[in-house]
């Protein structure tokens, strides 16, 4: 009797705490995920401002049209492929051959740009570096800096004796010479250099566009040694 | 029992209210920043698939040339001849030893002069990666996007664009396939990458890396066209 009389209760007990945690864990869910998904929005607009988010649009509007060229161009070529006419495929592979070495600045290169003249004391290999990138960004295509080819994978390096390109001391004034859209490099370059004109090291900072800037330095090829195609 | 629970879930929503509303920034700001984030979505999907394209077109292209090449010796040099180009644009895709970079934002200070100091920035990979390559890298990828010899890096506070490709922001991996104890020994220098250190110690910003028997590295998927240059 006093066993059933106990244990009734405590069924009773287990059920309503089961209830209790339930809604406990109810309560803690809906909390978390509401607080969890606001702190995620919220998280996304302190990461980057509207005004960020335009300049990525304009970014990425620039990028899509690129990649569609280039999907157009890999379209002829292959075009051209599937034709199967005598030396079809010599021709794309000598094409793409020559478009490459000027690429990787093989060879000397020539066309429209902007050259850029800086005279300066105690500038670093990290202000050329940036530099060199706000100039590829801006779209220059082939770039040169006192007749030292420079493409990615070129190493730039601060040495006792002042700023080395690839192990060898190019003592200012650094005459950057670049290839590209001449419109677009000419405002990098107008930024670059009233931003330079402004630094106490700089003492002069100019730049002019060309219709034809000659790059006749190369980049010696370099074969792998560690790494091997999948 | 049920008085208990009841207490809770109004406790639980007053909670989750609270900190909503503090979180909450005004509906306009919101409704334009949400018009921006779907336009730089509906991008980055046209982005992503005109990349995808060009990597289906380039490996039909790259079975199209085989084929050509079976049939004739002069065509077979000349693909060698490009296949061995196209390795060093970062065209095919190289696995070998080599080391992995781990960058990641850190946490804000308190100085306004310095709100955005915290993030990853795009000069912070571009610093890494022309240390690997001054170490001897002979290829890189940042976020599964690999660099070629075009290679431009741009964005804004906590963005890193590259190249043709989305914005990508922390974490960020960079793997490099070489000598991995030089590159080691370079990350490992006291003297390298002094922004970044400076960072480190103000604002917890996270560089870590280690050396690897062995590295893959995707293909490049985007464009590498030089419409204005021409050979001499």
């Amino acid at each position: 009797m006093s066993t059933r009389y106990r244990a009734a209760p405590r069924g009773r007990s287990t059920g309503r705490a089961i209830g209790v945690w339930l809604i406990a864990l109810l309560v803690a869910l809906v909390a978390t995920v509401q607080i969890r998904s606001q702190a995620e929005v919220e998280r996304s607009l302190v990461g980057i401002d509207t005004t960020s988010l335009a300049f990525l649009i304009d970014d990425l509007h620039r990028a899509n049209d690129s990649l569609q060229s280039e999907a157009a161009d890999l379209q002829a070529r292959e075009t051209t492929l599937r034709s199967g006419t005598s030396g079809a495929a010599d021709q794309v592979l000598t094409d793409e051959a020559t478009r490459l070495r000027a690429i990787e600045g093989l060879v000397p290169v020539h066309g429209p740009g902007v050259v850029i003249v800086i005279d300066a004391n105690g500038l670093t290999a990290l202000d050329l570096q940036d530099a060199i990138n706000n100039l590829a960004s801006g779209g220059a295509e082939a770039t040169a800096v006192n007749d030292h080819r420079v493409v990615t994978g070129v190493a730039i390096d601060q040495t006792g004796s002042g700023v080395a390109i690839d192990g060898v001391v190019v003592a200012p004034p650094w005459t950057i010479s670049t290839i590209g859209d001449a419109n677009r490099i000419r405002e990098v370059a107008d930024l670059m250099t009233n931003a330079l004109k402004a630094d106490r090291r700089v003492r002069q900072a100019t730049y002019r566009v060309e219709s034809d800037v000659v790059i006749q330095s190369v980049v010696s090829a370099r074969p792998f040694v560690y790494a091997v195609g999948s | 029992m049920v008085a208990v629970a009841a207490v809770a879930l109004a406790v639980g929503f007053l909670v989750a209210g609270q900190v909503k509303a503090q979180l909450l920034t005004p509906s306009n700001q919101v409704a334009r920043y949400q018009a921006l984030v779907r336009s730089v979505q509906e991008l980055e999907a046209t982005n992503a698939e005109s990349r995808r394209q060009i990597a289906s077109l380039r490996a039909q292209i790259d079975g199209l040339e085989s084929d050509a090449a079976g049939r004739s010796a002069a065509t077979q040099a000349l693909q060698n001849q490009v296949a061995d180009l196209r390795a060093h644009a970062g065209l095919t895709a190289m696995h070998g030893p080599g080391v992995e970079v781990d960058l990641a934002s850190g946490i804000p200070g308190p100085a306004a002069g310095a709100q955005a100091s915290y993030l990853v920035n795009y000069q912070d990979v571009q610093d890494i990666v022309n240390l690997l390559f001054a170490q001897g890298a002979e290829g890189v990828a940042v976020n599964g996007r690999r660099l070629t010899p075009l290679t431009a890096y741009s964005g804004s506070e906590g963005q890193v664009v590259i190249d043709q490709g989305p914005p990508q922001s922390s974490p960020i991996k960079v793997f490099a396939v070489g000598d991995r104890n030089r590159m080691v020994a370079a990350l490992n220098d006291a003297s390298a990458l002094p922004d970044i250190r400076a960072r480190q110690v103000q604002f917890q910003l996270h560089l870590t890396f280690f050396g690897s028997p062995d590295v893959a590295l995707p293909a490049y998927d985007s464009s590498l066209q030089i419409p204005h240059v021409n050979s001499i």
